[in-house]
């Protein structure tokens, strides 16, 4: 398929089956991924994504009135409540919950392990897409987007903007194969947390195929600066099956190490080591507050975006409910 | 042991492959990326062990196969030993020298004489040799059997002296034939001889093999098993040979009388080093000769025509000569005065000769002058009396009157003399002049009664006076109408033969002889109120073909060739004193009375039979065939079954040290051929390795049991040193 392929024959047709339900209707990923443009993915995953919420019952959110406050001295005229004033005489101040928009970063796993696919595209490229429906998805609604791609050291790093042709240029990062090694969260993420200032929404995207013991730690350091951070843990469903039929040496992308194996003697280890690693990976996640979210490749993107904003809206109930943090979003 | 083809053994090396690949195809090839292996573990391969050789005594069979199909594939035969030794026990050899006029070149008699003898010094006193020449035809020189007579301590000096007596002829080369003889010879001599030892059968060739040389005689003979061939090949110094033959048909009777120019073809040999030649008159004075003389182009391999230079005396010039190449055997050119025979004919009738009613004025039309006869046709009326001169002297008499009883007798002994007489019965008043002629006392004639028209039909043209009809396209008499004709009654003419009826049933034409010569009756005449006969585009050939029926215009052909059977025309035959020919040497052959053909032309020239009427001469020239005398390809001979003995030098170029290479391993290998063909172990190799494939299939068959009872048990032993292997595998993984 080319750029040019009709929309209509990106969706799924028929009923939902049980590998898949509820994803009638959704944009098949197998064929989104024939577009070549990253931009063009992204915007096509938005624009359904819009087709439906108009049907949602999440509309309206925005910059939302909290309180009125005294005004005092020092104070900027701009934000007094003239009608108040009329009725009352007296000078109050509108207060907002943030005045400023959201700032998202995407941090981007390149290593190795994310060129593996099993359905004619990578976790690299279904990664690529995410992140590039999300910054586009933010774009739009006047959010400041910055990415970062790592694999075991940063590779790449744009800081979170939001000017007229920058998320073209963002478009062109996520468009790269994945060059680096191996997968090393530490040393980026530790970066990364040093170099954001202001707290914002940070999207980790990756297969996490790496020490489960350093990952808590990892992410923490993310937390600690008062982040909210979710976590897309993205795998190629071969990964999570390991349906492989005939014994083959298997070769570690990331390492280049050779193993023979015989597919229907290690499926069930695979699978209850891989579940574990799975299910340690989530504890951790909400241990810190992270919204983890499991992403085979073959699961419609569109579905993600709608996780992320449902998550979003718990997140931003329960923050209201907990009468945290001033800091709120305009999503 | 030697191969004809030892390249096959190389196929022996596919042995190893299945070895090979049966040692390379030790574990999976199958590699799959994948993204981590963290959560995999190593699984121990289940491999077959497959360093080790299972089924040794199968293996070994299966490569046999191979080892024996490759062999059979080379041709193995064993260098026979057991052959020369047949050359001590004796051998038959025949010595076929060439004689033929391309033999006459310079230099090359000289070398066939030292070639023969030097055959005959390598015969040993146990051989038997038979000496035999050939060009047309094969002479046996010195047979078997007067070899076997000889002294032998004589023998060889004999054979010798006998053979330098030897000379080449002027007739063509008939080697196919020559080549059947000398084989049939040794077979005849060994049938005769009864003896049991096998001996060497070998026919030595001395000739030049050249391309002309006619081996028609090969194809319907098979040479036989055994038999050698050994080509002692005899060359000149140049190449170089041009010929010239007449292509202009002078026999023709079409055509005006004028001297048309002559047609000379010449032709130039393909290994010729020259291209230019000159073609002149062999009479001509010198002075003359350059002004007159033709230059001529021809390049080698090629022939073209040119016509012959003016002549400035042309009742002398005789001979044509060809200059420029390297042999002038084939150079000469001769050519019979051209001369119109006179034909007379006599008309017994009382027509007018511009009378278009009457059937004289077409005989006159139809005897044109032509450029090779001259016919004079004489009309008498049949009332008065011939002069017997002119009736002895006359070719052709036509009778179509009522003939007087004293020309009756003149005319019958005419007819008895052997010529030919035709009568047409204008009316039934010539009934008794056909049956005067007839030699009977009456015969029975009336006036046929004609609806409208009569058509000939059951035309015999199998007879010769009607053969040039019998194509279908010239036999179609249907469109000629009779309008009357004269019935008579053939049972009264009882040795009558009717060449054509009409649709009737009446006979049209009839043949009666008389004495030696013929009575043609024609019971209608070609005059308009008779037929359309006269009209008809059949008329004319049929007057030359009793012509000719009459034997007047054999002999006419005024050009032959060496070895051809020349026909003494009609008119000589009759001389009553024996004739003569006088050859081109000067020599007289005298020829029997009757004698109907010649058959000593083995001269090239002008031949005069000499008669005492008149002489006439005709050209005797050398064929076309023996002109060719580039060297034929050895292959020509071998496309027969030819088993050549074994390479002689002289039979490639000595300046050339690659193709005597060539040729020398060219014969080589036909010999290795013929002694692999003779042999025939391959047949033995197959017989071998059917058997081999046979215990390999049983043995297959067997094993595949056994080894499905012992699985079971033998599946520990086989895990465990599988474990062995496989630990060295994944340590290496």
């Amino acid at each position: 398929m080319t750029d040019k392929a009709a929309p209509s024959s990106l969706y799924r047709r028929g009923r939902a089956t049980t590998d898949n339900p509820g994803t009638d209707g959704m944009i098949d990923p197998v064929s989104l991924m024939r577009i070549k443009s990253m931009e063009l993915r992204a915007k096509v995953i938005v624009e359904g994504f819009w087709k439906g919420i108009h049907r949602s019952p999440y509309h309206g959110f925005s910059v939302e009135f909290t309180e009125y406050r005294q005004y005092t001295l020092g104070d900027d005229p701009r934000y007094i409540d003239w009608r108040l004033y009329a009725r009352s005489d007296r000078f109050y101040v509108k207060k907002f919950e943030d005045e400023t928009n959201l700032c998202c970063h995407l941090l981007i796993d390149h290593s190795r392990s994310m060129g593996y696919g099993s359905g004619g595209y990578t976790k690299s490229q279904y990664a690529g897409t995410l992140a590039a429906t999300l910054a586009y998805f933010l774009f739009t609604q006047g959010d400041a987007v910055g990415l970062t791609i790592f694999d075991d050291q940063l590779r790449k790093y744009f800081a979170p903007r939001n000017r007229p042709g920058y998320l073209r240029r963002l478009m062109l990062a996520l468009e790269a194969s994945p060059e680096g090694s191996a997968t090393d969260l530490g040393p980026p993420l530790q970066h990364i947390a040093g170099m954001l200032t202001r707290r914002g929404l940070i999207v980790l995207i990756s297969d996490l195929l790496t020490s489960i013991d350093r990952l808590e730690p990892d992410l923490g350091c993310l937390c600690a600066g008062g982040h909210d951070v979710v976590v897309f843990h993205v795998l190629d469903p071969a990964e999570l099956n390991f349906d492989f039929n005939s014994p083959a040496i298997f070769q570690d992308m990331e390492s280049g190490r050779n193993m023979y194996v015989n597919p229907s003697d290690v499926q069930t280890s695979y699978r209850r080591m891989l579940d574990k690693h799975l299910a340690k990976a989530k504890s951790i996640c909400q241990n810190l507050g992270i919204d983890y979210h499991l992403f085979p490749t073959d699961r419609p993107l569109d579905l993600a975006l709608l996780d992320f904003l449902q998550d979003r809206m718990r997140r931003r109930k329960r923050g209201r409910y907990r009468g945290g943090s001033k800091v709120r979003t305009n999503v | 042991m030697s191969f004809l083809y030892p390249l096959f053994l190389a196929g022996i090396a596919a042995v190893g492959l299945p070895i090979v690949l049966h040692m390379i195809r030790r574990h999976t090839r199958k590699r799959v990326e994948f993204s981590s292996l963290m959560f995999l573990r190593t699984t121990i391969p289940r491999f077959k062990n497959r360093s080790r050789l299972e089924n040794l005594l199968l293996l070994i069979l299966r490569c046999l196969i191979l080892c024996l199909l490759a062999f059979a594939f080379s041709r193995p035969f064993f260098p026979r030993e057991a052959v020369e030794s047949r050359v001590r026990l004796g051998s038959r050899i025949v010595l076929l020298i060439d004689t033929s006029a391309s033999m006459r070149r310079a230099g090359m008699w000289d070398q066939a004489i030292s070639e023969a003898q030097s055959v005959l010094d390598s015969v040993d006193q146990a051989d038997r040799v038979c000496v035999m020449s050939f060009d047309q035809s094969t002479k046996t020189q010195i047979g078997f059997e007067q070899w076997g007579a000889l002294d032998p301590t004589q023998r060889k000096s004999v054979v010798i002296e006998h053979i330098s007596k030897l000379s080449p002829g002027w007739a063509l080369t008939n080697l196919g034939s020559a080549l059947v003889s000398a084989a049939e010879a040794i077979e005849d001599d060994e049938v005769n001889d009864g003896q049991q030892t096998i001996a060497m059968r070998q026919v030595v060739l001395i000739s030049d093999l050249q391309e002309g040389s006619n081996l028609e005689a090969m194809h319907a003979y098979e040479w036989p098993e055994e038999m050698e061939l050994v080509v002692k090949l005899v060359r000149c110094q140049g190449t170089t040979n041009a010929a010239l033959q007449l292509v202009t048909d002078r026999s023709g009777f079409g055509g005006s009388a004028d001297d048309s120019p002559l047609g000379i073809r010449i032709t130039n040999s393909s290994d010729a080093t020259a291209e230019r030649f000159q073609l002149n008159w062999a009479d001509e004075t010198a002075a003359s000769a350059s002004s007159r003389a033709v230059d001529v182009y021809v390049p080698p391999g090629h022939s073209i025509v040119v016509r012959a230079p003016d002549r400035a005396d042309e009742s002398k010039a005789r001979k044509l000569i060809l200059t420029g190449d390297d042999h002038d055997f084939d150079n000469t050119l001769y050519l019979a005065p051209h001369l119109q025979q006179q034909v007379n004919i006599l008309y017994i009738g009382s027509d007018d000769p511009n009378d278009s009613k009457g059937m004289l004025y077409y005989v006159r039309r139809a005897f044109g002058a032509t450029s090779a006869l001259k016919p004079h046709v004489i009309s008498r009326p049949g009332s008065k009396t011939i002069a017997a001169a002119e009736i002895e002297t006359a070719h052709l008499i036509i009778t179509a009157d009522v003939v007087n009883q004293e020309n009756l007798v003149s005319l019958r002994r005419y007819l008895e003399s052997g010529r030919t007489l035709l009568l047409v019965l204008k009316s039934i008043d010539e009934a008794k002049t056909l049956a005067t002629l007839a030699g009977i006392e009456t015969i029975e004639s009336q006036e046929a009664d004609v609806d409208r028209y009569a058509m000939l039909s059951r035309i015999e043209f199998k007879h010769p006076l009607l053969t040039l009809f019998s194509e279908p396209r010239f036999g179609d008499f249907t469109q000629i109408h009779f309008w009357k004709y004269r019935r008579i009654n053939i049972g009264d003419l009882p040795d009558a033969r009717v060449l054509a009826h009409f649709d009737s049933g009446d006979p049209a034409w009839i043949e009666l002889p008389v004495g030696k010569g013929s009575l043609l009756v024609f019971t209608c005449g070609w005059h308009p109120s008779d037929s359309q006969l006269a009209l008809s585009s059949k008329f004319v050939p049929l007057l030359y073909s009793i012509l000719e029926y009459g034997g007047v215009l054999a002999g006419q052909q005024s050009q032959y060739f060496v070895g051809d059977h020349i026909p003494i025309p009609q008119s000589m035959k009759l001389e009553p004193a024996n004739l003569q020919i006088r050859k081109p040497d000067n020599s007289l052959v005298s020829l029997d009375a009757g004698q109907r053909v010649f058959t000593q032309t083995d001269l090239p020239g002008i031949y005069t039979i000499e008669s005492s009427a008149e002489n006439q001469l005709f050209a005797v020239n050398l064929p076309a065939r023996e002109c060719q005398t580039a060297a034929m390809p050895i292959e020509d001979l071998e496309r027969f079954g030819v088993l050549f003995k074994q390479t002689s030098a002289s039979l490639v170029e000595p300046s050339s040290s690659v193709a005597l290479e060539r040729t020398s391993q060219a014969r080589r290998h036909s010999s290795f051929a013929g002694l692999e063909y003779e042999q025939k172990v391959w047949r033995w190799v197959f017989i071998a390795l059917l058997a081999v494939s046979l215990i390999e299939i049983w043995l297959a068959g067997w094993l595949t049991r056994p080894v499905q009872r012992t699985e079971n048990r033998g599946q520990k032993t086989e895990d465990r040193e599988q474990r062995t292997e496989d630990r060295h595998l994944t340590s290496d993984l």
